[in-house]
């Protein structure tokens, strides 16, 4: 196991430059220029060339990415051109509330999506099974733009019991959660039923049976460990997304955090702090993904062997 | 645990959570700032690219601006300029203090205007030679040549003095956890991207008379948060997460409108949609072109249906409060159907069976770019079939505001429909000179009588008559080329809750800024 991590996290460097490469391309193939969001009415026409000079724009692609990569490996993630501070302590600024968001959610989901698929897969096909089914539909499909603003409408302005937006204190996570959670939900519902349902047709579930196990023991204990490993797995893969998986939320509920960060240098064509989001939010899924092959592999022997 | 502290327990927390959305406090104006403001990354003025409210709250300056966008003494009491235009004598107010106890002093400007050199804002004091100290409360600046510009940016957000020592003493934290000047209110916290949390100064005595309550401030405390997307703000006003919107979307002024205890007050505003089209691209390189698809421009139609009646309607490229807008009414450009279609007569293009226009076999076809705001599109609809009624068939194409400033700079494009914000005289040579085509001259005008107006204008205006009558002189001759249309010139909306807030009858200040704020009272 341990030759297998250690194959594994040495697969990551490679993994880790190509994003890099990819965040900072991203940004400065897009057309625009952070230098005509300085330059204001009465400046001189030189000042263009002056402030290019300045923020190292001028000099190649190649020697731009080469500064700012030594300066990431150093811990150094560079000046934001347009937002004026450090980019780490923009992201110092910005992380916590996107863990608190990030976190909070994946724990609902986590929970509430076991519970219901087990809860989908114990009743299959009869009305608990329908409802739960038809709920997930509706939480897949609805967009979080649309379903952050109904749970406004319904909590804050009809009932009066959260606050509509902003980051002060543990009520105003609670519809932030709910919109993300409730997408989270779908999908883990979804899977653990399908997964619950698979297992429950394996010869070794029909040996427990005809052995005379109680039934609800059989799901319950063995059903239920034999399903969760699709469960952990896609779980892990999740992790990743905790941080940038709340974007359009953030944005919504007025919050500040990683995608509020990143939308703000997208549209400053802040290259030094889309650059960062992005490598951050890469690394996220790099390190999530790695998690997730080693949790898989620690669960189940013949996917360590596939996974080698 | 037992069932019942378990309850305890359960009923605790839920209480703290729902505690936090307790509404404002008693004495504290809660605000969401309008979006155009949203977005301010420090209050070191001398870093920061973009300004709101409360930067004008923390700040003075030396000169304030009124509604008319007359200069008002502020921390200078009067000020002189010498007749050739090459120096500047200021008189300060005596007794002020920064709020970190400071006195405010000729060399504490002094020590300000220095920190201009080295930065990236140097060229606003481009011009000065010299600052000298006369005496305790006097600064001169002398010149290396005139300036058109020196009282206006002086009278800017960006304009706020800063106390020197504060500044340099918190380094980079400056602007972020603290911010010395010594206006109405002290910065309490700055919550990047979140909220400005500003108490008041109860010494402040010196406040310009742009407001009729010259300090201390009526509001002890003031929230000023950052809601980004505007349905969001709007619910919080209807809910009372926030007392005021400083600035209210054109699509929620009727649901506004309709709700109790919610009042709505127009302000002026800094803006000019336009028509700006490249005289170097077929076919607005024939003027009878340009001057056709201006005269074809409806702006009361805008106004009214796309508006709802607000606003003004535009026939320079400034906004109506400004002097330099006052041009002699021949060169006005106004809707005119009619004669849109002589001119197109006139050069060639004949209409056909649908009514599109054609010359040699071409059609009188043209991409009309627009950017993808909700606003920049319904206008460049309107103005898309307000063309047509002349004979133009227009295709739009739509970019985001950063890639469309660089397609522009390829300068292929033919027309744009386009905004800015500025309240000065001097936005002529920005979007017009001959040396800045591409971008921000998206009209591509560089002519020789232009560039001589607009020198004389720029460099040789030594006093503030000699600066509006070049600048009208200048602009005039911009309205004869045609190289935009006017559009639209929208007025801000704030929206209030009447319950919470007593607002002053009139406002004198370009937009909701620092005299606004200084005659504002809460309801007991």
């Amino acid at each position: 196991m341990l030759g297998f991590t250690i194959k594994r996290s040495l697969l990551l460097i490679p993994v880790f430059f190509a994003a890099s490469i990819v965040a900072f391309l991203l940004i400065h193939l897009v057309p625009g220029d952070p230098v005509d969001s300085l330059l204001t009415v009465g400046s001189p026409p030189e000042q263009r060339q002056i402030l290019t000079e300045r923020y190292g724009l001028d000099k190649p692609l190649v020697v731009q990415y080469g500064i700012w990569i030594w300066g990431v490996l150093q811990g150094d993630l560079g000046t934001a051109i347009i937002m004026r501070r450090p980019v780490a302590d923009l992201m110092a600024d910005a992380l916590p509330h996107s863990i608190a968001l990030g976190v909070s959610a994946f724990l609902f989901y986590t929970v509430v999506g076991v519970t219901l698929g087990v809860t989908a897969a114990l009743f299959r096909d009869r009305w608990p099974d329908r409802v739960i089914m038809t709920g997930v539909l509706f939480g897949s499909t609805l967009p979080s733009f649309w379903l952050g603003l109904l749970l406004m409408l319904v909590f804050s302005v009809w009932l009066g019991w959260l606050p509509v937006s902003g980051a002060r204190g543990a009520s105003s996570l609670v519809l932030p959660v709910l919109t993300i959670g409730l997408g989270g939900t779908a999908l883990v519902t979804r899977i653990t039923r399908v997964a619950m349902v698979e297992t429950q047709r394996k010869d070794f579930v029909m040996l427990l049976h005809a052995k005379g196990m109680h039934p609800l023991r059989i799901q319950l204990l063995r059903v239920l460990h034999h399903a969760l490993i699709p469960v952990v797995t896609i779980l892990a893969l999740r992790i990743g997304f905790v941080l940038g998986g709340a974007i359009t939320v953030e944005i919504v509920f007025a919050r500040p955090g990683i995608g509020t960060l990143l939308i703000r240098g997208i549209m400053q064509h802040d290259y030094p702090v889309v650059q960062a989001c992005l490598l951050m939010l890469s690394t996220a899924v790099i390190l999530g993904t790695f998690l997730g092959d080693v949790l898989q592999a620690l669960m189940d022997p013949r996917a360590r062997a596939n996974l080698s | 645990m037992t069932r019942h502290h378990r309850h305890l327990w359960a009923g605790l927390g839920l209480s703290a959570m729902l505690s936090f959305s307790a509404p404002a406090m008693a004495d504290e104006l809660v605000a969401a700032l309008k979006g155009a403001e949203v977005g301010v990354s420090t209050y070191d003025m001398l870093k920061a690219i973009n300004s709101n409210v409360a930067s004008t709250l923390i700040y003075d300056s030396l000169i304030e601006q009124d509604a008319n966008h007359g200069y008002v003494p502020a921390l200078a009491e009067s000020w002189e300029e010498a007749p050739d235009g090459l120096q500047w004598t200021f008189h300060l107010k005596k007794g002020v203090k920064f709020h970190n106890g400071v006195d405010f002093n000729a060399q504490a400007v002094a020590d300000w205007l220095a920190m201009f050199k080295g930065t990236d804002f140097e060229y606003y004091l481009g011009a000065v030679k010299e600052i000298v100290v006369v005496d305790e409360y006097t600064i001169r600046l002398d010149m290396t040549r005139s300036d058109p510009n020196l009282l206006y940016n002086l009278s800017t957000p960006f304009g706020g003095v800063m106390e020197p020592g504060a500044r340099k003493a918190d380094g980079d934290n400056y602007g972020l956890t603290a911010a010395v000047g010594t206006g109405p209110y002290k910065l309490e916290s700055f919550a990047v991207g979140q909220e400005t949390v500003l108490v008041r100064n109860d010494d402040y005595t010196w406040g310009a008379k742009t407001a009729t309550n010259t300090g201390p401030a009526n509001i002890e405390r003031i929230r000023l948060r950052e809601i980004g997307e505007a349905s969001t703000s709007f619910l919080e006003l209807q809910t009372g997460g926030v007392d005021m919107l400083l600035g209210v979307p054109q699509e929620f002024l009727s649901e506004a409108a309709g709700l109790p205890n919610i009042k709505l007050m127009t302000m002026p505003e800094l803006e000019i949609y336009y028509l700006g089209m490249n005289v170097t691209a077929a076919p607005f390189d024939d003027i009878r072109v340009r001057q056709a698809a201006a005269l074809a421009v409806n702006q009361q139609a805008i106004k009214d249906n796309l508006f709802g009646g607000a606003g003004n309607t535009p026939s320079t490229f400034m906004i109506a409060s400004l002097p330099e807008e006052k041009v002699a009414d021949q060169f006005r450009i106004k809707f005119d159907m009619d004669r849109a279609k002589a001119l197109l007569d006139e050069a060639g293009w004949v209409a056909g069976a649908d009514g599109i226009r054609a010359k040699d076999g071409q059609p009188l076809k043209i991409t009309l770019w627009t950017q993808s705001d909700s606003n920049f599109r319904r206008v460049t609809e309107v103005i898309q079939a307000q063309l047509k009624d002349a004979g133009f068939a227009a295709d739009i194409v739509t970019f985001d505001s950063a890639t469309i400033r660089d397609q522009y700079k390829a300068g292929t494009h033919q027309a744009a429909v386009r905004s800015y914000f500025y309240d000065n005289a001097t936005i002529l040579d920005w979007f017009f000179g001959g040396d800045r085509l591409g971008y921000p001259n998206i009209s591509m005008l560089n002519d020789p009588k232009a560039e001589e107006l607009r020198n004389t204008a720029m460099t040789g205006s030594k006093t503030g008559e000699e600066f509006t009558k070049n600048f009208i002189a200048y602009h005039e001759y911009i309205l004869s080329q045609f190289p935009f249309a006017p559009i639209y010139e929208p007025v801000g909306n704030v929206a209030y809750n009447a319950d919470r807030v007593i607002m002053p009858e009139t406002i004198n200040s370009p937009v909701f800024q620092r005299a606004a704020v200084m005659d504002l009272k809460l309801a007991n």
